[in-house]
């Protein structure tokens, strides 16, 4: 493993100060359980890591009523915290269905929203991928069984982080401080696609730290998170949906529909927003909104599977929040 | 840490980490390489080639992972990053990565003897005439996935020089084999090398052998004057130790009027990587298909070479034959587990299938299934299906054992078997001190040696076999001396005594006797050590058993979940429930992990291996294992039998089953992923296969 330098970062200031613009180089270190992966992979090299695990880990209420959430808050903290269990379920269902009880407790919400992706060709070092640099996506013509099934490419990794998907759902902000001050980013502007950013998933700058995750007050909203496995324990999503539906009684004032796994970042829908408005909550009406979720869809050459998972998962997840029973939750 | 020290956790004096450079290409020559680099880096201590770029025959690459350099140096990271500094040219050559592309008319020839080997041929009677008699025939492709050993102690171990001799601990299921050809590879004589086994986390038949890490280990230990340990990460593991075939079956079998079988016909291929054949039969044998033809033919890919992986061949014909079987019986319109009934091979001690079938039936609640597709409404699809599994283990004649009690009471009885975390250490010490009527505490098993006398490879399930009569006969024979040397104290003959409750007494007056320690002070100065052989009538050949499986299946996700495995089986005479029952989890375990989830994914275009991890070479967790209800039959008339392979051999086709009986469509093909079941049932609503 390449040597490197360790900061002990306090506060933001000095994690700022630690952190540097040359993309790579400098890395915030909070539970590492992605980047130490990714070192003992040789995918990164970092010449310096910051920790972060000691800045702000707190949540804590809005003026507006909503939750400010320390980046450095554990998943598993964020999953019984009282609070988010009572306004946001989207979000706790999302971080429960995080990794193992191991990952859960030493990582972190700042590290799952930044995480890298799993794709298997930008994991293996014998692969030139796009995001090492390379000219191509194996993906392509390679084992794309668990790639997106939107966004077309060029690069088509799935995005990796489960609390991104309740977060875009939800209308979070993130808070990121950086060398000339803060700024706050909508989620949904935070994430973006390979042809704007290859080589990482987000707007943030490497000199930059996402701090807080702030969420609006929930109102008379109503969510759910629903992930579909292959395997029970510790595996990632084959799709995950989460649903926002604003009620006004049993009518859907307003809806978010936003899809994860299946694209380079949480994909939202709003045909399906749209399919939902003003209709009382129904297995049919969700599973219109489903179908609409995922027209225009382009799976490559072996997920096309992935579609039918993608509707379960927006169909159960709009149930889910509706109070409907759904199967194996 | 515990105190049960595994291989990888033995630190030697002044011991130095090895690491292996492994080829990133699939298919390759070597035509340079340079260790310069890596020499300089400050902790490296030796380092070598393994592949030879000036001998063609030396210089081939003929799968990823495959040995091409190794170096050693203080720390385990400084190996790491000396060997990244190892500059190896490569003539990169196009690789054979799937079977279709190897079997391709145009594919270059990867191999010296062709790419797909002639069809083996065999047979009995005449299918076509028999097939002409049947009234249902079903024809189908199955196929099963290439699964990996995935131990979770990976191979490797440390070698360590004193002169000419060399001490090797090592992660093994055979030290003998393992002495053997470690030796071999180094030229020295056998006696030379001495293997050192005490705790083993895994093997499943991958650790039977070659033990090319620690052939490279004892290189870099000789060049560098000190211990050298190589233990390989999970990738190589998964790369370069061995896997389980693929099996591909295009099968016909037909069904008279009666439900008897009469004809199975059957043409079958599958790799085994570089040069490796795919050795799997069907019919599977438990099953009485009077006509049957049979071509098989191996291809060989640009991928790790096969090894010997638990029930070698069995899970793979068992899935096949099974399904077939439920498919006969859907045509036929008949129960399958009656059709099974109808057609499996006569009764005999080790063919109990018509006694089994209707015990695990029962368990499992075989009276509620419904015929084929759950017509439950819902989502959620319920099914049982079953499989039959058979089994041979036996001993090995030549297994030997020395049983010492010294003047001072101890009992140690040597034998150079060794653990693989099956209780064999238990074994030993349980038939010890049940032949001596001591407590389990007053005895000990020395084993994990090949100091100690011979014993075989814990391979095929003949460990038990082998070992406890060997054991048996060398405590009796040291017992036998013992008694001798009481008698005349007694003034009674040898055989009027009897050992018991710690004490040797005579048998019609217990109270007249010592106290075992009494006994053997009598010893003086000379302790007795009894040679053990092993004898013909304490084991036996052949197990049988049935599993049964109880799923749900998500028919809008299609995900799995197995709730339930029953497991009727028999082993003869059961030596200790506890461990038994152990190695039935253990396996059925690993046969889900088979049915649902196992699969080594290669990148189609360069043969690389894309999930050399436990991320995506999914194995079974907590949160997947089922209810797993297990019952043996003890047999103790016939002896002990092995059971290391049988729990693994029916979890997969009683499954496939279970998820076709619950949703209606047929599952032809390993493992049954999310995938393959919506794929299944959307090629139903398009019209069907059938």
């Amino acid at each position: 493993m390449k040597p490197f330098a360790y900061v002990n970062a306090a506060n933001e200031k000095e994690a700022i100060a630690a952190l540097g613009p040359e993309r790579g180089k400098f890395l915030p270190l909070a539970g590492g359980m992605d980047l130490l992966a990714l070192m003992k992979d040789y995918i990164a090299q970092p010449d310096r890591l910051v920790n972060v695990k000691n800045l702000d880990k707190t949540i804590a209420k809005t003026a507006e009523g909503g939750l400010r959430i320390g980046a450095a808050v554990t998943i598993s903290d964020l999953a019984v915290h009282a609070e988010t269990v009572r306004m946001y379920p989207a979000i706790v269902q999302a971080a429960e269905e995080v990794g193992s009880p191991q990952i859960r407790h030493a990582g972190t919400v700042g590290g799952n929203l930044n995480q890298r992706p799993r794709c298997w060709y930008y994991r293996n070092e014998e692969f030139d991928c796009l995001k090492k640099g390379g000219s191509r996506c194996f993906a392509v013509d390679g084992e794309n069984q668990y790639h997106a099934i939107f966004g077309d490419g060029p690069c088509h990794i799935i995005h990796p982080s489960s609390l991104a998907v309740p977060a875009v759902a939800l209308g979070a902000k993130f808070r990121v401080v950086g060398p000339a001050g803060e700024r706050e980013i909508a989620a949904d502007q935070y994430f973006v696609m390979p042809d704007r950013n290859i080589f990482g998933e987000t707007v943030l700058q490497p000199n930059e730290l996402l701090t807080h995750v702030i969420l609006p007050p929930p109102g008379a909203a109503k969510s759910a998170t629903y992930e579909v496995r292959y395997k029970q324990s510790h595996d990632w999503p084959l799709a995950a949906a989460s649903a926002v539906l604003d009620m006004s009684g049993t009518t859907v004032r307003g809806a978010r529909i936003v899809m994860g796994a299946v694209a380079p970042i949480p994909w939202r829908s709003q045909n399906a927003e749209r399919a939902l408005a003003g209709k009382t909550i129904t297995e049919q009406t969700a599973m219109a909104a489903a179908d609409a979720a995922v027209q225009g869809a382009k799976p490559m050459s072996g997920n096309a599977y992935k579609v039918q998972i993608a509707r379960t998962a927006v169909k159960r997840a709009i149930m889910k929040a509706a109070g409907m029973r759904v199967n194996w939750v | 840490m515990g105190k049960a020290k595994y291989t990888y956790d033995i630190v030697r004096p002044g011991m130095l980490y090895g690491e292996i450079l492994g080829s990133p290409h699939a298919r390759a020559r070597v035509t340079g390489i340079d260790l310069t680099a890596a020499q300089k880096l400050p902790g490296v201590k030796a380092a070598i080639n393994v592949k030879d770029p000036s001998d063609p025959a030396k210089a081939q690459i003929n799968y990823q992972g495959e040995e091409v350099a190794a170096v050693a140096a203080t720390t385990e990271e400084i190996a790491r990053d000396a060997m990244r500094l190892i500059k190896v040219d490569y003539e990169v050559l196009p690789p054979l990565a799937t079977i279709e592309q190897a079997m391709s008319p145009t594919a270059p020839s990867a191999f010296p003897r062709g790419n797909v080997t002639s069809p083996t041929l065999r047979g009995e009677g005449d299918v076509e005439a028999a097939l002409k008699t049947a009234t249902h025939v079903v024809e189908g492709l199955y196929q099963t996935q290439v699964q990996t050993h995935t131990s979770l102690e990976t191979h490797g171990g440390i070698a360590e020089w004193d002169g000419d001799k060399l001490l090797l601990h090592v992660s093994t299921q055979g030290i003998n084999a393992s002495r053997d050809g470690i030796a071999d590879g180094l030229g020295i004589p056998k006696p030379n090398a001495r293997v050192v086994t005490d705790y083993m986390g895994g093997g499943f038949g991958s650790k039977l052998g070659a033990d090319v890490q620690l052939v490279i280990a004892a290189k870099l230990a000789k060049a560098a004057g000190a211990p050298v340990k190589i233990m390989l990460d999970r990738k190589h593991e998964h790369l370069i130790t061995g896997n389980r075939p693929s099996a591909f079956a295009k099968v016909k079998a037909g069904v008279d009027a009666q439900g008897k079988f009469v004809a199975w016909d059957s043409e079958t291929w599958g790799t085994g990587g570089a040069g490796q054949g795919a050795g799997f039969s069907v019919p599977y044998p438990v099953y009485v298909f009077p006509a049957r033809r049979q071509s098989h033919r191996d291809v060989y890919t640009n991928t790790g070479p096969q090894r010997a992986f638990r029930a070698p061949g069995h899970p793979q014909a068992c899935f096949i034959t099974e399904t077939v079987i439920d498919e006969l019986a859907d045509r036929m319109r008949i129960d399958p587990l009656e059709l099974r009934m109808r057609n499996v091979q006569p009764d005999a001690p080790n063919a109990q299938w018509k006694k089994y079938f209707p015990m695990g039936a029962e368990k499992i609640g075989w009276s509620r299934r419904h015929p084929t597709g759950d017509g439950a409404s819902g989502p959620i699809k319920r099914g049982l299906g079953c499989a039959a599994n058979q089994w041979a283990g036996a001993g090995n004649r030549a297994t030997r054992a020395m049983c010492e009690i010294t003047p001072d009471g101890a009992v140690t009885n040597r034998i150079a078997t060794q653990d693989i975390g099956t209780g064999t250490r238990t074994l030993v010490a349980m038939i010890t001190a049940e032949t001596m009527g001591l407590p389990l505490t007053a005895v000990t098993a020395a084993i994990g040696d090949t100091n100690y006398p011979f014993a075989p490879g814990s391979g095929g399930s003949i460990t038990v076999g082998s070992v406890s009569p060997t054991v048996r006969v060398a405590a009796e024979n040291a017992l036998k001396e013992l008694l001798a040397k009481v008698a005349p104290q007694l003034g009674v003959p040898p055989e009027a005594l009897v050992a018991k409750g710690g004490r040797i007494q005579v048998k019609d007056n217990p109270s007249k006797g010592l106290a075992w320690r009494e006994a053997c002070k009598l010893l003086g100065t000379s302790p007795i050590q009894a040679a053990g052989a092993w004898e013909q009538g304490l084991s036996s050949v052949g197990t049988s058993g049935v599993q049964f499986a109880d799923v749900e299946v998500d028919i809008e996700t299609g995900v799995t979940r197995v709730k339930k495995i029953v497991s009727v089986q028999d082993c003869g005479m059961i030596v200790d429930r506890l461990t038994a029952e152990s190695q039935m989890y253990g396996g059925i375990i690993m046969g889900l992990g088979f049915a649902l989830y196992e699969n080594r994914i290669l990148d189609r275009n360069t043969a690389t291996m894309v999930n050399p991890n436990m991320e995506w070479y999914l194995v079974p967790g907590i949160s997947d294992i089922p209810v797993i209800d297990v019952t043996l039959i003890d047999q103790p008339d016939r002896g002990v039998i092995g059971l290391g392979e049988p729990p693994i051999i029916s979890t997969a086709a009683a499954i496939a089953n279970a998820v076709s009986n619950a949703t209606g469509v047929r599952i032809r093909k390993l493992p049954v992923t999310p995938e393959t079941v919506l794929a299944a049932l959307q090629q139903e609503r398009a019209g069907g296969t059938q």
